[in-house]
């Protein structure tokens, strides 16, 4: 028994001293942390573009992924003893304002956002920004659409192209329900994609910048209303699993049990890569408007990129960020290799933008066209360091009473409203 | 029985420091003493430092009193404490009683193969975590086809939502603890019944004593150090369980079943970045688990025992 | 006489059936997880998204592929993270099993001063949530330069406390006379516990290699916080990054989850095996 421990243990000692970095001199090395593998194949790519120009300083880029949840809990860490931070960092956007409190940790990326500022969508990186300074740069836009099974509402006789509101979308759904007995749309009982897209759409939002709770306005109050009229005569069901994002939905809508599924636009490889049945049958389309007033879309989730502060490279850092993510070659390889919508409106309509790849095979080659229409109207999100609180609010208690317990959509919204104030100090 | 060299009597004779009979059991504590003061109490120290501070970067730390701790009486907090009661209960009441059936019954000579048994009822330890919620979730969906409805369906029940309600959440948690800890528990019970002399149980049959008053009569007074330790370690786990609920719900919690105590340090000290809250809550966790620990203790007379 | 051991022949007859069915239904019952993560783990991802929870074995579209499609996987990193669990799992249980059992011996056989008090303090140990230490741990460790090594990993577990606990409370349920026996012949304090109580130890022994093995192969929050090169990472880790929320690597989790179970089951085959072996031939028999 001892002999084989011995044996054991040398093994081990022998392959703990096997693995060794072999770092080359030259170039300049940087790590880079993400929780999602799909971002360094944009960032490799852009990586070799920028290595490939002669001008620029040569880089090595390590580029470590991390499970989700678990790259915040080590970046939380790291920053907070103030060392073993990477130099570039995917922060996710319901996270981010937890690293804008007290003494930031991130550099801020001014100098290279600023001079591009006309050609960017900006109130994408107000959500990274404290005090008028931007610490993140986002990979899309996350503009909110529809998704129509037009099997499904053709066998209704209805084109969806014909729906302008949320009540001809509701209209719409009773008669899809009548004809087939299938219903419009699923409304999430345990997540935030339901509510939040359409409270924002409609002009609502949970903070103000100086945190005040807005959670208890009448847009919020009548935005549930609406949800659960829908609920209520069955064009919306509660969505199987929970979410939009269970293994339970992704099944069941791909057998073609639904008629549509409102969704920020980075929902597009749900379809391709989880409901491959569903191909050349879903067409994407603006979300429907409120009759009083509100925007064409709201901007909802994403990554904030950035650079931390005591990084021994900060500029150079700086540099190939905005390269491999503000630059037009980066924003068209943000739509060929991730499927986003890029944050640069000068990619919209280009030649560049229409190579072909799965998402066109999916869909149609009009996914662009559709999108740009609703550029011009979104509104900005406020995300405070209170942000996190609320979203958890929405998750766990506006979405679970308003789907599962069948609340009076007043009493929710004031409730969650009190709930959120009693959480800010 | 053993043979003894002469050279080890010869060791005795010597006045070794080492064999000092009052320097002898300081040799063999002092891996833990030396464990501890050197990697647990600085960190020990500093988590209750803390527990007083507002948090906010590596040179932003303030002394705030008690004021996380004052914080903590909030819904969401009570929530996450009704939560884990409800649970650790069930959790204790059946993870040490069924297992320790099976225990008994594999150990008694009337399972064939018991091995196997005791090999299969080990795997789900083994298996990843999120595949396990995967399979979890798909099995107590929110769809009439889920298995759980379908056999709901056989007698003539409506489907349910499983996960969304505190009641059927839990059932469901307790049925994924005892899926995955059942073997584990089996394994320490077994190896305190092996420590069982044979001879006992032959001189109990010559007595004509039946299987349940072996049972009663010797084997669980055989392994009660054994169960004293299954069960502290399970009203721990039960305290602290965390894994399982983040398998069935992620950091949702729908109706208040998702969330446990551990889950809300987390949610302060990683997912809002509070780390002096963070703090706070563990040390409450403390507090609790060792005052239930304490209670179970002293009735079960593990202290009687020692003096 | 004879008539009465006819019919306890029979009960015992009818006892063994009925055990060895309960066992069996219960085996079958805990298993279907598992066969249903072996069954998926041959079927493309979308499969298993498609048609639920499947439990029939559809050959039109299983096959073995997905685990050739792990050796290639991100450059065969599933295999660096296999090395690496098995390294962290070696090295904690080795080190745990010898020196948790010479505390949990020492707190067990020895009356002496300070003794509850530090027994109180294993407990306590036991019972802090490791999550609220993580923070001053890992100052500890920039500190120490072990950030990114194995060491690092083990560190907070070389004397388990649990593991002292349960070497205690095993040794309490020892006959006495062993120990007194012992003495008696002669043998020093170290002597007696070396060849005299750790072969009465064994199924203390085999329960805990099971156990610390199982702890280590699970473990994900401190090795993920300690290790940074994703070379280094453990399997949890690993596959944890297959899930995102941008989309799950079905394809590469399901098999990478099965294989991962394979290691776990030969110890404990191994385990099993030779410790029951050196149970029947130790002292305790006789």
């Amino acid at each position: 028994m001892k002999k084989i421990l011995a044996v054991l243990l040398a093994v081990a000692m022998l392959a703990t001293l096997g693995i060794t970095a072999f770092a080359e001199e030259e170039p300049i090395h940087l790590t880079l942390w993400t929780f999602q593998e799909l971002h360094t194949q944009l960032y490799k790519e852009m990586l070799e573009k920028w290595n490939a120009n002669p001008d620029n300083p040569k880089l090595d880029i390590d580029m470590q992924v991390y499970p989700y949840e678990d790259m915040h809990n080590k970046l939380t860490i790291a920053l907070q003893s103030g060392e073993g931070a990477p130099d570039i960092v995917d922060i996710e956007i319901n996270m981010f304002a937890n690293y804008l409190k007290g003494d930031i940790q991130l550099a801020d990326l001014n100098d290279i956002v600023e001079p591009m500022e006309d050609h960017l969508v900006m109130s994408r990186f107000n959500n990274y920004a404290k005090d008028g300074k931007f610490y993140g740069i986002d990979h899309h836009i996350g503009a909110c659409i529809v998704w129509y099974n037009t099997e499904i509402l053709e066998e209704a006789g209805i084109d969806y192209r014909d729906i302008k509101t949320w009540d001809d979308y509701h209209e719409a759904g009773k008669v899809v329900l009548e004809k087939t007995g299938k219903p419009m749309c699923t409304w999430e009982s345990k997540d935030c994609w339901s509510i939040y897209p359409l409270v924002n759409q409609h002009g609502g939002d949970w903070l103000t910048p100086d945190n005040e709770v807005r959670m208890d306005e009448q847009v919020v109050v009548d935005t549930l209303a609406f949800m659960k009229s829908m609920l209520d005569d069955g064009t919306a069901v509660a969505c199987p699993g929970g979410n939009h994002h269970s293994e339970e939905y992704y099944g069941w809508m791909n057998a073609g049990n639904c008629a549509s599924v409102s969704m920020p636009f980075w929902y597009l490889n749900r379809f391709t890569d989880y409901m491959p049945d569903l191909s050349g049958k879903m067409k994407v389309a603006p979300m429907p408007l409120w009759p009083d007033g509100g925007h064409k879309s709201a901007q909802m989730g994403g990554t904030g990129t950035a650079v931390v502060k005591t990084s021994p490279n900060v500029d150079v850092a700086k540099q190939w960020l905005a390269y491999a993510t503000l630059s037009f070659e980066g924003c068209v390889d943000t739509w060929l290799i991730l499927g986003f919508d890029p944050i640069m409106t000068d990619v919209y309509g280009s030649e560049e933008m229409k190579a072909p790849n799965k998402f066109f095979d999916y869909y149609d080659d009009t996914i662009f066209d559709m999108l740009k229409t609703v550029l011009d109207d979104i509104p900005d999100t406020c995300l405070t360091e209170y942000f996190p609180a609320a979203a958890d609010i929405v998750r766990n208690q506006m979405a679970y009473d308003l789907v599962i317990g069948g609340k009076d959509p007043e009493a929710i919204a004031k409730d969650c409203a009190e709930e959120l104030r009693s959480m800010i100090f | 029985m053993q043979v003894h060299s002469s050279v080890e009597k010869e060791t005795v004779r010597k006045r070794n420091i080492l064999l000092d009979p009052k320097v002898v059991p300081y040799v063999f504590i002092a891996p833990f003493l030396l464990f501890f003061l050197v990697i647990y109490l600085y960190p020990f120290i500093s988590t209750i430092l803390m527990s007083f501070q507002r948090i906010d970067g590596p040179n932003s730390v303030e002394f705030i009193g008690t004021a996380n701790y004052e914080r903590l009486f909030n819904r969401n907090f009570k929530q996450a404490l009704g939560t884990t009661f409800r649970y650790a209960f069930w959790d204790v009441v059946v993870l040490t009683i069924v297992p320790l059936i099976f225990a008994v019954i594999l150990n008694s000579g009337s399972v064939k193969f018991p091995s196997f048994f005791k090999s299969v009822f080990f795997v789900p330890a083994l298996t990843s975590t999120i595949v396990v919620g995967i399979v979890f979730r798909l099995a107590f969906g929110t769809l009439e086809t889920a298995p759980a409805n379908r056999l709901l369906a056989l007698f003539g029940q409506p489907a349910k939502d499983w996960l969304m309600f505190p009641d059927t959440g839990n059932f469901v948690l307790i049925l994924l603890t005892l899926w995955r800890w059942m073997g584990v528990n089996i394994i320490y019970y077994i190896s305190g019944l092996q420590a069982i002399p044979q001879e006992r149980y032959e001189a109990a049959e010559i007595d004509g004593a039946n299987a349940i008053q072996k049972f009663f009569h010797i084997s669980l007074p055989g392994i009660k150090p054994v169960l004293i330790y299954v069960i502290t370690i399970t009203v721990l786990g039960g305290f602290a369980m965390f894994t399982e609920s983040v398998a069935l719900w992620a950091q949702n919690n729908p109706g208040g079943v998702g969330r446990t105590i551990v889950g809300y340090m987390y949610l302060m000290g990683f997912y809002k970045n509070n780390m002096g809250m963070a703090s706070a809550v563990g040390l409450v966790l403390l507090g609790l688990v060792l005052a239930v620990n304490l209670i179970q203790l002293i009735a079960m007379g593990f202290f009687k025992r020692e003096d | 006489m004879k008539h009465s051991n006819r019919i306890d022949g029979k009960r015992k007859r009818v006892r063994s059936v009925f055990s060895t069915a309960l066992m069996l239904i219960t085996a079958a019952l805990l298993m279907v997880p598992f066969y249903f993560m072996f069954l998926s783990s041959l079927k493309p991802g979308t499969e298993m998204l498609r048609n639920g929870l499947s439990l029939t074995f559809d050959p039109g579209v299983s096959s073995f592929r997905n685990y050739e499609a792990l050796n290639t996987y991100r450059d065969g990193i599933y295999w660096h993270w296999y090395k690496s669990s098995v390294i962290i799992m070696v090295l904690q249980t080795v080190i745990g099993l010898v020196l948790a059992s010479m505390v949990g011996y020492g707190l067990a056989m020895y009356r002496f001063r300070g003794r509850n008090a530090v027994f109180t303090l294993v407990l306590i140990l036991m019972m802090v949530p490791f999550e609220i230490l993580l923070l001053p741990l890992y100052r500890m460790l920039i500190k120490a330069h072990l950030t990114d090594t194995y060491f690092g990993v083990i560190l907070p577990y070389l004397v388990p406390p649990f593991m002292i606990f349960f070497f205690r409370q095993y040794v309490l349920g020892l006959p006495k006379e062993l120990m007194e026996a012992a003495r008696i012949d002669g043998c020093t304090d170290y002597g007696v516990f070396f060849r005299i109580m750790v072969p009465n130890m064994i199924p203390a022994y085999g329960a805990m290699t099971i156990l610390s093995c199982m702890n280590s192969w699970n473990n994900l929050l401190w090795p993920l916080i300690v290790l940074s090169s994703n070379e280094k990472f453990t399997i949890p880790i690993g596959m944890g990054t297959t899930i995102t929320p941008y989309g799950n690597a079905f394809d590469v989790l399901m098999p990478g989850a099965v294989m991962a179970v394979v290691p776990i089951i030969i110890i404990y085959l191994f385990a099993q095996k030779t410790f029951i072996a050196g149970l029947t031939s130790g002292s305790v028999k006789g």
